[in-house]
């Protein structure tokens, strides 16, 4: 009887998350996939069901969506690939370094690093465009006055993606710095303190410590920025709006274009169910990748 | 730390909650017994108060109508637009669109074509015939013209006299343009004459020049950027950066504007929309139609807001009051040239108020050969691939005709 009680309030403290994920998620993911199988233009009430029709035409080299997809997915897994070890690296070494920090101070920079993070993406690209402008930017001014030449940070490759990497990393690294702190405050004490006694080093502790101790937070990190990193489209689309010409233009930035600008949602919905599926073969792969190595490990 | 953590989050809710209440249901409706009209519009910038201000003095005016003016979010505004249309539901029953936009709309049947309602109350000659122009799809009038929107000319009187020039006199061709160009330009100050944009504003930079040059972007239902004054227009821009060297390289996403504002760029084009931020930036800055950077004739890119009506609205009363209304606007719009634009209707742009203001009659000047963007559907999209071709060009990472060819097999494989 009591236990059925408390199982009922438990149920009722997730009964919101439950009804907010079901309205939010599960239903408009049912009904995107069900949009792909149709020819779904916003503006006309005939929407005929065509089945895979749309998926056929993502595949078909001949068409343009096919180049859209092409392009933009070739532009996401770029950004991916530079942005995610970064992500975690920097994430990872910037909780070590406040971690390290007296208490006082600690708090401080904690609550520095993780402010970016809380601001929308349009003022993190206003404030990068100042700073990166080719002809009145902080930055380039600063080299023009150290007798350097200007830097097309935005406008030529590869410093175009250098920059919306850099800009990613500034606004959101706070997050896995928090998600590192507190894994780091997990690892027991005393581990270190035997390591201390048996007289291994630092570099040593954190190698055979605190990175064990941590993998399946590294694993979370990892796998999060990854989708993250997936699912960019504020910086390059404010940045360099896809520029110079179309080499920053990522995944996104293709989908919400057939949605909303060619108003055709049966091909975006179909383009955003092929790209769900690939960001879950990636995740599925990482997680598989990394525990069975980390298992190797640990025998 | 997860305390913490759970109460900045918690604190970023309650912020956004806050600011989501803050922007919705300030209208008051008083619309008791009279034929309500649900109007949106776009201006979510500071033009919005003056079309309010139009709407609530149509209300104050008379006691049979009532318009209730939504503004939109420009960002989402056809978005909204879309899913009002389709859901049917909330639906605005009078809405604001660009020119440009009118005939996706027209094609699909849910906008109502306006022939059989002008004439009475709404009457076609008190409009420029050339803004009627931009509402008509296949000899058909969709919309009433608000205003036309083409591109303008802006410079920096104070940098004109600097370099020994008339503050008083603008550039009026191409020869005359670079020449006061390369007399503007000091790089010791890293000062331009005319820094070229290598993005927006091209959608009105671009088509500017190659219409002047007498060319067209799609031509007998085909797109066609590899004719001379397509090429031609395109090298121009180029040989400004290149070749008079009165530009710099790389120019970013508003990089020329942000320069304009800075009293580094001398000479600047944009739409008429930009005035407020020229007014508050205390530049001394002169305004004029653009000048010929083609060969050949008189022309200017232009966009128009129009009043279109959707399909579903049938009621003749409500027919009434949107009419009505339209009068209303086209007699009293002096509020909305207040906005910088300048309204297409005679009684406004022929009056003398409205010739003494700065910009607008600058504006009303190119209303005779102002020209639209090419009659055919999502023309926005389709064109993508040229901008690309246009900015990579002017970054200097492809030559002009080869990007143009290769801009005009993408666009022509999306044309259908």
């Amino acid at each position: 009887m009591n236990s059925k009680k408390s199982a009922f309030t438990s149920f009722l403290f997730v009964l919101p998350y439950l009804v907010m994920f079901i309205l939010f998620l599960v239903v408009p993911i049912i009904y995107g996939v069900y949009i792909s199988f149709h020819e779904w233009n916003l503006i006309s009430s005939d929407r005929p069901f065509i089945g895979l029709k749309n998926y056929m035409n993502i595949l078909n080299s001949d068409t343009t969506l096919h180049k859209t997809f092409m392009r933009g997915l070739w532009n996401t897994v770029q950004f991916v690939v530079y942005s995610v070890p970064l992500l975690v690296v920097i994430g990872l070494g910037l909780a070590l370094l406040v971690n390290h920090l007296p208490a006082k101070i600690r708090v401080f920079f904690r609550t520095a690093y993780f402010i970016p993070y809380a601001i929308s993406v349009s003022i993190i690209a206003v404030l990068w465009l100042w700073i990166l402008d080719t002809n009145s930017g902080l930055l380039n001014q600063y080299l023009m006055k150290w007798g350097m030449d200007p830097i097309p940070w935005l406008t030529k490759l590869p410093f175009a993606w250098i920059s919306i990497v850099a800009a990613t990393i500034w606004w959101t690294i706070g997050f896995n710095m928090i998600i590192f702190i507190n894994a780091l405050n997990e690892v027991p004490e005393e581990l270190y303190e035997a390591a201390d006694i048996d007289g291994a080093g630092s570099w040593k502790q954190f190698l055979h410590i605190t990175l064990p101790s941590i993998r399946p937070v590294m694993l979370f990190v990892l796998i999060t920025s990854t989708i993250a990193s997936f699912n960019i489209y504020g910086q390059p689309y404010l940045m360099t709006r896809g520029g110079p010409g179309d080499s920053t233009e990522v995944l996104l930035m293709g989908i919400v274009k057939e949605a909303f600008e060619l108003r055709q949602m049966g091909a975006a919905s179909a383009m955003a169910v092929m790209m769900s599926l690939i960001m879950i073969v990636i995740s599925v792969a990482q997680f598989f990748f990394l525990n069975k190595k980390g298992k190797g490990m640990e025998a | 730390m997860k305390k913490w953590l759970s109460m900045s989050i918690a604190l970023m809710l309650i912020i956004g909650v806050l600011a989501a209440c803050s922007s919705g249901g300030s209208e008051k409706s008083s619309s008791k017994g009279k034929d309500e009209v649900v109007f949106w519009a776009p201006f979510s910038g500071p033009d919005g108060p003056n079309m309010k201000q139009i709407v609530d003095e149509f209300n104050k005016s008379q006691d049979k109508h009532f318009v209730k003016l939504q503004i939109v979010p420009q960002t989402d505004y056809y978005k909204t637009v879309d899913l009002s249309l389709n859901g049917k539901k909330d639906s605005p029953e009078l809405l604001i669109m660009h020119g440009d936009q009118i005939i996706t709309y027209a094609n699909k049947g849910v906008i109502k074509s306006i022939d059989d309602i002008i004439g009475d109350t709404v009457k076609k000659e008190n409009y420029h015939e050339n803004a009627w122009k931009g509402t008509e799809v296949d000899g058909k009038l969709y919309g009433v013209p608000l205003d036309i929107h083409p591109l303008m000319f802006y410079w920096n009187k104070t940098l004109f006299k600097e370099a020994g020039l008339d503050p008083e006199k603008p550039p009026t061709n191409r020869e005359e343009f670079i020449d006061m160009a390369q007399k503007l330009t000091d790089k010791d100050k890293q000062q331009w004459g005319f820094v070229v944009p290598t993005l927006w504003p091209q959608q009105f930079i671009f088509p500017t020049i190659v219409y002047q040059n007498g060319g067209e972007l799609i031509s007998d239902g085909k797109v066609d950027y590899t004719s001379p004054e397509v090429v031609d227009a395109l090298t121009f821009l180029r040989d400004l950066i290149d070749k008079y060297n009165v530009s710099p390289a790389d120019v970013q996403q508003d990089g020329e504007m942000n320069m304009f504002l800075q009293g580094k760029n001398a000479m600047h084009f944009n739409g008429p929309w930009m005035m407020n931020q020229f007014d508050e930036s205390k530049l001394d800055y002169g305004v004029s139609p653009v000048p010929r950077l083609g060969t050949k004739q008189d022309a200017v890119f232009a966009n128009s807001h129009n009043f279109v009506i959707p399909e579903s609205v049938k009621d003749e009363k409500k027919i009434e009051a949107i009419t009505d209304f339209l009068n209303y606007v086209g007699e009293n719009g002096m509020a909305w040239a207040e906005s910088g634009q300048a309204p297409a209707s005679k009684a406004v742009y022929e009056s003398d108020e409205f010739g003494k203001m700065k910009q607008q009659p600058q504006v009303a000047k190119q209303f005779d050969y102002a020209q639209y963007s090419p009659s055919v559907e999502n023309w926005g999209p389709i064109s993508d691939p040229l901008y690309k071709a246009v900015n990579e060009v002017l970054l200097g990472q492809k030559e002009a005709e080869k990007a143009l060819e290769e801009a005009e097999k993408e666009s022509q494989a999306q044309l259908k």
